[in-house]
C-alpha cells in the first residue's frame, strides 16, 4: 500500500448521478459513477466510495480526506421538505420575514407573486423583549412568553425554531436566553438563533437567514450523520469537508450548525475546478457551463476568478442573483458563487402542453426511472432519449458499459409522446426536443453574459457534466461563442474540482470605528483574536500552525454610507490601508471623498496549505476500463439534413493537430459532439477544444 | 441598417444593465436612508440627442418624467455642453417633479462628440424650505418648499461650481447628506460614462448610437402592434384624493382613454380637479409619467422603457389643473396625485383589458416624516415610506407587503432607522381584517408604530384612503381605508390623513395603512382559501362568515355544511347589495 500512501477522495451528488474522484499523492486520479440515490444521497456515496477503493486496492484507512458537494440544502428548499419551522420575535415583529424588503425584481408587472413564506403567519410568534439599537435593555425577556411561544410551536408539531430579536446584532442575551429556556423547556425543538448565524444588522436579512438555516438543520444533520455513519462502516476515518456556496470548505460538524452556508454546495466543485483550470490553460474569461440529468447551470469565471455575491436569493425556475434587486426568493445573505440555473437537463421529460406546445422540462425523469431507453419504467422521452435516437449518444450503453440502453425504447417513447401528437417523422420530433432544451439553458447563460452586459463572443465556454459536451456546441454556435473546451473527465469534473479548491475557513469581526481614531493597537488585539479563532478551525482539520496562509480583508466606507468597498491588506499600518482605500474608491466611483472613513469590517479567510492539491498541469488520469471502442454512426445534424457517416473515436484519438468535424468522442461516461462547422484538437492538459469559424 | 439579432440582444441587455449599475452605485455610496435603503432615486441612460433608451429597475414613476427634464436642459444648454460639464436642476416649472428630487445629467462623449447622457435622480432628505425634509403637503407656494434649481451646472468642463455648492449646503438642514448623496449620484453617473465607452470600444460610437435609435422604434412597434388588439373606443374612470389637508373638499382625478385605430392612445385629464391650494399639485411631466406607466404595466412583459413606448400616448391635462399646475402652485406631496393618476388609469385599463388588471392597491405609500433635535442640538430627519398592497386579480389574490406598482421601493430597516435616529419602533405588522374581499381578495394593510425618544418633533404625515377607500372589481369589495392614531401615555386619539404637528417625548404615533381591493364576488371565494387566512390570523373567524359566508367549527376547521346554508342564505342578499350598490 506504500504506494498509494494517503489519498483524498472527493464526492458529487446530482440528481441523477454520483461521481467520485480519487486523487493518490503520487497525483494519480481514479474515477467513478454509479446512480444517485435521492430517498438517502448517503447510500450511493458510501456504496460508490466502496466499489471503487475495493477496485483500486486502496485500504480505506489511508483515506485522509473525503470532500464533499452536496445538494441536499436546496433540494430540501426547492421541494418544501425541510423541518417544520417555527419563528419567534420581538413584539410587534411577527411579519418582518413575510414584509421582506417590499421591492419587487421587475417593474411593471402587475401579474408577480412574493415567494411564500417558509414559516407561515401560524407558526410565527411573539415574546416580549426589547433591545435597544445601542445594545441597552429596554425590556426584559418575558421567560413565560417564551414559554408560552414554546407550547404554541409543539402543539403545532414544530420541529425546529429561528430565534430572532430586534438589535441582537448588537447584543445576542435576550435571543441566548430564550434559546436556553427553549431547550431546556422542549428539548427535542432545535433552536437557531440570529445572532450564532449573522450577526448583523437589518432585520429581515437577518431573519430570513435564520430561518432557511433552521429550516434545513435537522435534514442537514440527520444526512451527514448518514454518512459519516457509512463511511465508517466501510472502514473510512477520515474527516468529511463539505463545499460551501462560495467554493471553500467546511468542516462537517460546523455545517451541522450552519446548514445556510452550503445550500448552492454542489455546483461550487465545478466552478472552482473550471476557473483552475481556465487559469492553468491561460483562459482567464471563461463561460462554465454545467449540464446535469435535472439542470443546467452557467456561471462567469472572470480574470481567473468566479463572479461571487455576498447575498443571494433561492428561488424555483430560473435563479440569477441579481446584486440590485431584491424579493425574487429566499434571501440567504451568505457568500455565494453567482449561478444561474435553468431546470433542463438530460433527463428533463418532453410533453405536449394543453396549447399544443411542446414543453421541455423542468418535469425529471432524475435518475430513478431515468430515461426511457434505460427501460427501468419511464416510457416519456428525456433530452437524453432524443440524443440516444439521433446518434448523439452511444445507443447500446452509458457509464462505459455499466448501464445498457435500449434506443428502440427512446425511439418509442419520441413517436407516442411528440411526434404522433405533432404529427412530426420521429427523428423531426427528437431534433425538436433537442431544439426546446437547447434553447431552455440558452436561457442560463444569456443571463450572465448578454444581460449582464459581457458579449458572451468574447468568451470561451467550458463545458461538463456528462451531456455538457453534447450541447455546449449548440450553444455556442446559438450565442455565437467561438470555442467550447471539455476538461479531461468531464463527465465527473465537478468532483475532480473539489480535489483543486483549499480548505479555507474564514472569519469576520464588526469594528464600525473611524480609522483616524484607531492605532495599529487597536487592528492587531482584532486581528490576533480572529486569526485564533481561524487557526483553531484549521487545526481541527488538520492544518498546524506551518501549513496555513492568512489573507487580510478591511471593509471602509466613508461614514454614513450603506455599503463597504474591501480592500486587501498586510501588517496594521492605517496609513496604507487608507491610501489603498483612497485609490480603488476614486477607480470605482470616479471622484475622491473628503469626509471621514469608517472600517466596518475585518475579514480573514485562513487556509490550510496541502501539499497534494490537485493541479491540472501535472494531472495524471488513470486508464479505465470500459473505454468505448471506435466506429461510426448515422447522423443527422439538423432537421431535414439526411444522415451522413459519422466516425467515433475514443479521447486518446484526438491530438494536438486540428481535426476537422463531424466527430463524435466518447469517453466513459462523456460524449462530445463536434458538429460539421467545428475543428477540434487537444491541449496541453488534454481538454478537447472545439472551434467554430467566425 | 441590418439588425444583428445577437448585437441588438447584447446592447438592448448591456444598456439596461449599465443603467442597473449606475442605480447600485447609488445604494452603495448614498448618505441618506431614504435612497439607500428606501430606494427613492433613479437611474437612466440617454441617447446624444437626449431620448431616454434605457432606465433602471428603481422607480417607475420617474419614468417618463425624464423627456421634459431633458428638454429643458437641452433648452439652455445646447450647444455649450462639453466633456466633463455636469448639470444639475430640480424646480418643477422647469422639467423637475418636486424640489427634493434633484436631477443630474452628465453628457457623455466619444470621438469629440456627445453620445450619450448619464441621468440620475435622487430624493433628497432635505432641500430646504419651510418644513424639514422639503417634502410637507400644507405649503401654499413653491417658495416655501425649499431651494429651487433651474438648471444649472455643478461641473463646468471638470471644474466644480464652488458658488453653487456654498448656495446648496447653507440652504439645506442636512448640507453633509445632500452632499453625500449628490457625491453619489456623480459617482454613478461616472459609472454609466464607463460602462457606455466599453460598449462603444466594442461595437463602434456609431453602431451603438443606431442601436439606440433602433431600439425607440422597436418599442414603438411592439407597443402600437399591442394597442391595435385593444376594444377601440373612449373609456372613463374618476377616483379620488380624500384632500388636500386644507379643506375636506375631495379631489377628482377624471381620466377618459380613447384607443385609436392605429395603435395609439388619447389620455384626456379633462373634468380633473383644479390645482390645489395645498401640495398636491403634480406637473405635467409627472402626468405623463404616471400615464406612460400605468399603460406599461398592461403590456407585455419585455418591452423595452423608453420613449418609443411614449410616442404612442397622447397625454392631456387642462392647464392650472391638479395634474398641470401654474406658477406657484406647491408640487412637494405630488407622488400622491400620481398614485391616483396610476389607480385611475388601472380603473380605465380595466374595461379595456379586464383579464390584466387587479382591483385598486394601497392608494400609494404613505409618508411619514419626523424631524428634531438630538440631545446634542444635531438636527434629525426621519423620512419613512410605508408600503403596501396590490388588490386582487383576475386570476389569483393581491399581495401584500409590496411596493406600489408605479414605485419599486423599498423600506427603511427597523435596526437601521433605530440606530440613526432617536425614535423606536414598536410595530411592524399586517392589519387583521384590512384586505377588500373577493373571489381573489386584496392584500392586507400594513401597521407601523413609533415611538419619540427625542425631546421633542415635528410630525407631518401624508396619508390619503382615509376616507376613499381602494376600490375592488368585478363584484370585490374595497379595501379597509387608512387610520392614524397618536397615543400619550394610555390615551389614544385618532390623527387625520394630513397632519403636520409638535409632538413630545414617548408619544407612540401609529399608522395603518388601506388595505387592498377584492377582485369578484366574496361569496365565490373557495372556502379553504378563507380558513387558511383565519388560521394565519389575516382575517378573523368573523370576517370569514360575514364576508365570505364561511364557517369554522370549533376545532377551526371548514365547517362544509354551514357555510353551503350561510352562502345559500346570503347569495340573495349579496345579489341585492350589489345592483343597489
Amino acid at each position: 500500500m506504500d504506494g498509494i500512501g494517503r489519498v483524498r477522495i472527493a464526492v458529487d451528488i446530482g440528481g441523477t448521478f454520483t461521481d467520485i474522484a480519487l486523487l493518490t499523492d503520487t497525483g494519480l486520479i481514479h474515477q467513478s459513477k454509479i446512480s444517485s440515490t435521492p430517498a438517502d444521497p448517503s447510500m450511493a456515496v458510501v456504496e460508490g466510495v466502496a466499489q471503487l477503493l475495493a477496485e483500486l486496492s486502496i485500504d480505506p484507512a489511508v483515506v485522509a480526506e473525503v470532500l464533499h458537494g452536496t445538494t441536499v440544502g436546496s433540494n430540501t428548499i426547492l421541494q418544501r421538505k425541510g423541518a417544520r419551522t417555527g419563528l419567534i420575535t420581538t413584539h410587534g415583529f411577527r411579519d418582518v420575514l413575510e414584509i421582506g424588503r417590499i421591492r419587487m425584481p421587475d417593474m411593471f408587472d402587475l401579474t408577480w407573486d412574493k415567494p411564500a413564506p417558509l414559516v407561515p403567519r401560524r407558526h410565527r410568534f411573539e415574546v416580549n423583549e426589547r433591545m435597544a439599537a445601542d445594545g441597552s435593555v429596554v425590556e426584559p425577556l418575558s421567560e413565560a412568553t417564551v414559554i408560552a411561544a414554546g407550547e404554541a410551536l409543539a402543539a403545532q408539531d414544530i420541529e425546529a425554531v429561528a430565534v430572532v430579536f430586534i438589535n441582537a446584532y448588537r447584543n445576542p442575551a435576550h435571543e441566548l436566553e430564550a434559546a436556553a429556556i427553549l431547550r431546556a423547556h422542549f428539548p427535542k425543538l432545535l433552536v437557531t438563533t440570529s445572532c450564532a448565524v449573522l450577526p448583523e444588522m437589518k432585520e429581515y436579512e437577518r431573519t430570513s437567514t435564520t430561518v432557511v438555516n433552521a429550516y434545513l438543520l435537522a435534514t442537514m444533520r440527520a444526512y451527514l450523520q448518514r454518512l459519516q455513519e457509512g463511511l465508517l462502516g466501510v472502514g473510512i476515518k477520515a474527516p468529511i469537508l463539505v463545499m460551501t456556496s462560495n467554493g471553500g470548505m467546511l468542516a462537517a460538524d460546523v455545517t451541522c450548525e450552519k446548514p445556510v452556508m452550503v445550500v448552492a454546495s454542489g455546483p461550487a466543485g465545478g466552478v472552482v475546478g473550471a476557473a483552475r483550470l481556465g487559469l492553468a490553460r491561460d483562459d482567464r474569461d471563461v463561460i462554465v457551463f454545467d449540464m446535469g440529468g435535472t439542470t443546467a447551470k452557467a456561471v462567469i469565471i472572470e480574470d481567473g476568478r468566479p463572479t461571487m455575491t455576498s447575498e443571494y436569493e433561492f428561488r424555483d425556475g430560473i435563479s440569477t442573483s441579481s446584486r440590485f434587486v431584491k424579493a425574487g426568493g429566499y434571501m440567504l445573505k451568505v457568500p455565494a458563487i453567482d449561478i444561474a440555473e435553468v431546470g433542463a437537463g438530460g433527463g428533463s421529460l418532453a410533453a405536449i402542453d394543453r396549447g399544443g406546445l411542446l414543453v421541455v422540462g423542468p418535469e425529471s425523469a432524475g435518475a430513478m426511472p431515468g430515461p426511457a431507453c434505460y427501460g427501468l419504467g419511464n416510457d416519456r422521452p428525456t433530452v437524453t432519449d432524443a440524443n440516444v435516437m439521433l446518434g448523439f449518444i452511444n445507443p447500446n450503453s452509458l457509464a462505459g458499459g455499466k448501464l445498457a440502453i435500449d434506443r428502440s425504447r427512446s425511439e418509442a417513447a419520441i413517436r407516442n409522446h411528440v411526434g404522433g401528437p405533432l404529427d412530426l417523422p420521429s427523428a423531426d420530433a427528437a431534433h425538436g426536443i433537442r431544439a426546446v432544451a437547447n434553447a431552455a439553458m440558452a436561457r442560463a447563460v444569456r443571463a450572465v453574459t448578454i444581460e449582464r452586459g459581457r458579449d458572451p463572443r468574447d468568451l470561451t465556454l467550458m463545458a461538463f457534466g456528462g451531456n455538457g459536451g453534447v450541447h455546449a456546441p449548440d450553444l455556442a454556435r446559438q450565442l455565437g461563442i467561438p470555442r467550447v473546451v471539455v476538461p479531461p473527465m468531464s463527465g465527473v469534473f465537478s468532483a475532480l474540482g473539489m480535489l483543486a479548491s483549499d480548505v479555507e475557513h474564514t472569519g469576520l469581526a464588526t469594528v464600525g470605528r473611524r480609522i483616524d481614531v484607531m492605532t495599529a493597537d487597536d487592528l492587531r488585539v482584532i486581528k490576533d483574536k480572529l486569526q485564533a479563532q481561524i487557526a483553531a478551525q484549521l487545526a481541527r482539520d488538520g492544518y498546524g500552525a506551518e501549513r496555513t496562509a492568512f489573507l487580510w480583508e478591511a471593509d471602509l466606507r466613508h461614514e454614513g454610507q450603506a455599503t463597504e468597498l474591501t480592500v486587501p491588506f498586510e501588517g496594521e499600518d492605517f496609513a496604507k490601508i487608507r491610501e489603498r482605500f483612497v485609490a480603488e474608491y476614486l477607480k470605482t466611483y470616479g471622484y475622491q471623498d473628503h469626509t471621514p472613513i469608517e472600517l466596518m469590517k475585518v475579514r480573514v479567510a485562513g487556509r490550510g496549505l496541502r501539499d497534494n492539491r490537485l493541479d491540472f498541469r501535472g494531472m495524471k488520469i488513470a486508464p479505465r476500463r470500459g473505454a468505448p471502442g471506435a466506429g461510426t454512426r448515422q447522423i443527422s445534424f439538423a432537421r431535414g439534413e439526411p444522415a451522413r457517416t459519422v466516425d467515433v473515436v475514443a479521447r486518446s484519438a484526438i491530438n494536438s493537430k486540428p481535426r476537422s468535424g463531424p466527430l463524435i468522442i466518447e469517453e466513459f461516461d462523456a460524449t462530445i459532439v463536434v458538429p460539421p462547422d467545428a475543428r477540434v484538437h487537444k491541449d496541453a492538459i488534454g481538454c478537447i477544444v472545439l472551434e467554430f469559424a467566425p | 441598417m441590418k439588425v444583428d439579432p445577437i448585437t441588438f440582444a447584447v446592447i438592448k441587455s448591456g444598456l439596461d444593465s449599465i443603467a442597473d449599475d449606475m442605480a447600485y452605485t447609488v445604494v452603495r455610496i448614498a448618505r441618506s436612508e431614504i435612497v439607500k435603503d428606501v430606494m427613492d432615486f433613479s437611474a437612466a441612460l440617454c441617447a446624444g440627442d437626449g431620448h431616454m433608451v434605457a432606465q433602471a429597475k428603481t422607480i417607475a414613476q420617474h419614468l417618463g418624467a425624464i423627456p421634459e427634464a431633458m428638454a429643458s436642459v437641452m433648452d439652455k444648454f445646447e450647444g455649450n455642453l462639453h466633456e466633463g460639464d455636469v448639470v444639475i436642476m430640480n424646480d418643477p416649472y422647469h422639467g423637475g417633479m418636486h424640489l427634493p428630487d434633484i436631477f443630474m445629467f452628465v453628457p457623455i462623449f466619444h470621438g469629440g462628440a456627445r453620445r450619450a447622457f448619464a441621468v440620475v435622480i435622487c430624493h433628497h432628505t432635505d432641500v430646504g424650505g419651510r418644513v424639514p425634509g422639503s417634502n410637507a403637503s400644507d405649503s401654499t407656494e413653491i417658495y416655501q418648499e425649499g431651494l429651487r434649481i433651474p438648471p444649472l451646472k455643478l461641473y463646468d468642463r471638470g471644474v466644480l461650481d464652488k458658488t453653487l455648492e456654498a448656495l446648496i449646503r447653507i440652504n439645506v438642514r442636512v448640507p453633509d447628506r445632500v452632499w453625500g448623496d449628490l457625491s453619489a449620484q456623480f459617482a454613478a453617473a461616472q459609472v454609466g460614462k464607463r460602462g457606455l465607452e466599453k460598449l462603444i470600444q466594442r461595437y463602434g460610437a456609431d453602431e451603438v448610437d443606431a442601436y439606440m435609435q433602433e431600439l425607440l422604434d422597436y418599442a414603438e412597434r411592439m407597443t402600437r402592434a399591442e394597442i391595435k388588439h385593444w376594444p377601440k373606443g373612449t373609456y372613463r374612470f374618476v377616483d379620488h384624493i380624500d384632500d388636500d389637508g386644507f379643506s375636506d373638499q375631495p379631489i377628482p382625478i377624471k381620466v377618459a382613454i380613447t384607443v385609436n385605430d392605429d395603435g395609439t392612445l388619447f389620455v384626456d385629464y379633462t373634468g380633473s380637479s383644479p390645482q390645489v391650494r395645498g401640495a398636491l399639485n403634480s406637473t405635467l411631466s409627472f402626468t405623463h409619467s404616471l400615464t406612460y406607466l400605468s399603460v406599461r404595466c398592461v403590456l407585455a412583459k419585455d418591452l423595452p422603457n423608453n420613449v418609443g413606448l411614449f410616442r404612442c400616448i397622447k397625454v392631456k391635462a387642462p392647464e392650472a389643473s391638479v395634474l398641470n399646475p401654474v406658477m406657484p402652485g406647491p408640487c412637494a406631496a405630488r407622488a400622491l396625485t400620481g398614485y391616483r393618476v396610476f389607480d385611475t388609469m388601472l380603473g380605465a385599463l380595466a374595461q379595456i383589458v379586464p383579464d390584466r388588471v387587479p382591483a385598486a392597491g394601497e392608494g400609494g405609500n404613505s409618508v411619514i416624516c419626523i424631524s428634531g433635535l438630538r440631545p446634542n442640538r444635531q438636527p434629525f430627519i426621519i423620512v419613512d415610506m410605508i408600503c403596501g398592497a396590490w388588490g386582487g386579480r383576475p386570476d389569483k389574490d393581491g399581495v401584500e407587503a409590496i411596493t406600489n406598482a408605479s414605485q419599486n421601493l423599498s423600506n427603511m430597516p427597523v435596526e437601521v432607522m433605530e440606530a440613526e435616529h432617536p425614535v423606536r419602533i414598536e410595530d411592524y405588522s399586517f392589519v387583521q381584517d384590512s384586505c377588500g374581499a373577493g373571489r381573489h381578495r386584496g392584500g392586507v394593510g400594513i401597521r407601523r408604530s413609533y415611538r419619540i425618544l427625542a425631546d421633542e418633533a415635528l410630525l407631518q404625515m401624508r396619508t390619503d384612503r382615509v376616507r376613499f377607500a381602494p376600490y375592488g372589481l368585478a363584484g370585490g369589495a374595497p379595501g379597509a381605508q387608512s387610520r392614524n392614531f397618536m397615543e400619550v401615555g394610555n390615551e389614544r386619539t385618532a390623527l387625520p390623513g394630513k397632519i403636520t404637528t409638535r409632538i413630545g417625548k414617548d408619544t407612540l404615533i401609529i399608522h395603518e395603512q388601506a388595505g387592498a381591493g377584492g377582485f369578484g364576488d366574496p361569496l365565490e371565494r373557495d372556502p379553504s382559501q378563507v380558513v387558511e387566512d383565519v388560521l394565519d390570523g389575516k382575517i378573523t373567524a368573523a370576517y370569514a362568515s360575514e364576508r365570505h359566508g364561511v364557517v369554522l367549527d370549533s376545532s377551526r376547521e371548514l365547517d362544509v355544511a354551514a357555510t353551503a346554508r350561510l352562502r345559500a342564505s346570503r347569495s340573495g342578499i349579496s345579489e341585492g347589495a350589489r345592483h343597489g350598490g
